[in-house]
Order: structure tokens, then sequence, then C-alpha cells
């Protein structure tokens, strides 16, 4: 390869084109499409893409390729190109990551028998797998987070570690918390509860509109 | 110096909003999670939000990394590739290994169908 005034690829490499082909043609076709839907409704919220079954499952496994393209692009020269196998593959990283700490933290869970993955669980998940660099700004965004929502006072200031036995009470009575009164992190715009309980996956699959455009979820749980 | 980007998140009122400048959506975050695994009950609402900064910061990092290889390579346009050296080379990475090395061994199975295709770089 040879420098000079060449401007980059206008074509992949063959080795590239054959792991770009390696994705059977309808994994390509609905991963086109969510592309498409994507840009459609950038900065707004989930797509609840109507097209087909496949389209919703796709889109429910990904991060929208807008947003994440974004971020990329904060880090990134401005000259910098982006290749479509590549914007797929990050999709993919983050999906991957997300589930692999949640698993974590949700083994934690389970071992001290408690039900709700907590901000605090994911926190620690992260630290005990490695990205401890990630835990101070997070713990920041946390804590700044929580001063936004600045109504819930008996909350407000303490220490993580004194959060986490709050919930392992709660855990054991059942009963909720003085601040579940206040549960609305984003005010009326997004409400959302303190603990949510999801379907399960089976009715989520067929599950289409998003909780972000909910009216206020009861608050009621059945264990 | 990446400490100082993560950071600036923090001012852009990012939090409160439904997708600020720097966020992800809450509730794709949320099925993720839950189709992570059996075992996920319940999930406290401010998991999803420590989430939307921690992928952040996420893409971030391996967006730098991956872009090291591809100039290493003298290269301008970020590939697949890029993203595969730099998981290997990187040890919290580790989990993202099978990922990448699923792809790579089924391409080498499909190599009789490979096609010339031409890649669209959009900037």
């Amino acid at each position: 390869m040879e420098t000079g005034g060449f401007h980059g690829y206008r074509k992949l490499p063959n080795t590239t084109s054959g792991l770009k082909l390696s994705v059977s043609d309808m994994n390509m076709n609905m991963r086109q499409q969510q592309v498409a839907s994507s840009d459609q409704n950038c900065s707004n919220h989930s797509a609840a893409g109507e097209e087909n079954e496949c389209t919703v499952r796709e889109q429910d496994r990904f991060m929208p390729i807008a947003n994440v393209i974004r971020i990329m692009r904060k880090i990134l020269p401005p000259h910098a190109k982006i290749s479509d196998d590549a914007k797929e593959t990050i999709q993919e990283c983050v999906s991957e990551y997300i589930s692999f700490i949640t698993g974590e933290a949700n083994e934690r869970c389970q071992r001290e028998q408690r039900k709700t993955i907590t901000a605090e669980d994911v926190l620690w998940a992260m630290s005990k797998l490695g990205f401890d660099d990630y835990i101070e700004p997070l713990t920041m965004y946390l804590h700044r987070y929580r001063e936004l929502e600045g109504d819930r006072t008996s909350m407000r200031g303490e220490p993580l570690g004194k959060r986490t036995v709050e919930y392992a009470t709660l855990a054991t009575a059942f009963v909720p918390p003085p601040f579940h009164h206040h549960n609305g992190y984003f005010g009326a715009a997004m409400p959302m509860g303190t603990y949510v309980r999801e379907t399960p996956p089976n009715a989520a699959s067929s599950h289409h509109h998003h909780g972000i455009s909910n009216a206020h979820e009861p608050n009621a749980r059945s264990i | 110096m990446r400490q100082a980007g993560a950071y600036s998140g923090l001012l852009c009122g990012g939090v409160s909003g439904r997708t600020g400048p720097h966020s992800l959506p809450l509730a794709r975050i949320k099925k993720i999670m839950k189709n992570s695994g059996e075992g996920v009950k319940m999930i406290s609402g401010e998991a999803p939000i420590i989430f939307s900064k921690a992928c952040d910061l996420f893409i971030e990092e391996l967006t730098r990394r991956s872009w090291i290889m591809a100039i290493q390579g003298k290269r301008r346009t970020l590939h697949k590739e890029d993203l595969a050296s730099a998981v290997i080379a990187t040890d919290i990475f580790d989990f993202l290994i099978t990922l990448v090395s699923n792809s790579d061994s089924h391409a080498v199975g499909g190599a009789t169908n490979v096609m010339e295709v031409e890649t669209i770089d959009y900037s």
C-alpha cells in the first residue's frame, strides 16, 4: 500500500467482502431495513417497526445505528470514514456488552436472594469484569441524575452502600420504601416505575409498543 | 483525555432528556437486559440509565482503539477487522472475541459464495 493523495477505499478488500457476505441474505436485508428505519427515527425514540416481525425482532436486539455512529464520530477525526461492516459489528459488540454485564449483575442478585438488578449491581459487575475506569464517571453521572430528581430527599447525597441496604430491606419485607411515591424519573414526559416487572420473553416478542411511550405504569407487583 | 470527554457528557443535560445528545434509548437497553438471560426478573429504573452512559464510554473506547489499528494500516476508513484487532489487543474486550471470531470462521466456510461488493461510505 502506497502513501500519497489517495483518499481511502471505494472498494473493500476481498477478505472483507468475504466477511460481509458470510452473513445470510435475510440478515443483510433485515439489517438494511433497520438502518433505514433508524435514520427515519433519528434522535426521537425507539422505532416501533410495523413492517414485519423480523424487523421488530432485529431492532430489539441492537442499539439504533444512528446513535452509535454519532458516539463514534465524537472520537474519530472529521475525515474518518466508517465501513458498513464496522457499523454492524460495533452494534453487535454493544449488545454483547450489555448482556455480559447484566449477566454478572444478575448472578450477584441471585446469590444475595434479591430480585431487582440495581444501578449499584451494574457498577459492581463492571468493576469485577475489568471496566474499573468506567466506575468514576458513571458514579458521577448517577449522582448528577439523582440531583436532577431532587424531590427524593431521603436518598439525596446518601452513599451508594447505604442504598443497597435499603434494597435488601425491601426484598425481605416486600413493602415499598417511603420514596416509592416519587417514582417518576423523568417527570411526566417519561414515567418509569422504580421497579418494573417485564413480560416474559415469549410475550415480549409480540409486544410491539415501548415503555417510553406508555402511560404511567401501575406499580402493583405479583411475586 | 478520555476522562474529560466523558465528563463533558454530564453537562449536556442528557440525563433527564428522553434521548439527549449523549444517551441511548432506555427502552432498548431494557429489552437487551431482559433478553440476556432467563434469570433476569426485575430491573431498577436506574440500571438502564447507568448503561446508557456506560455504552457511551464503551463505544468511545472501542472506536478509539479500532481507529489506532486503522491508522497503523495507513487507512482512513474504519473496517471490521480494525474492530477485531482492537478486541484481540485489549484484555477487557475478551468477551467479544467469540463474536468477531464466529464471523471470521463463518466467512471462511462461505468463501465460495463471495461476490464483489462496493461499499458506500457516508461522511
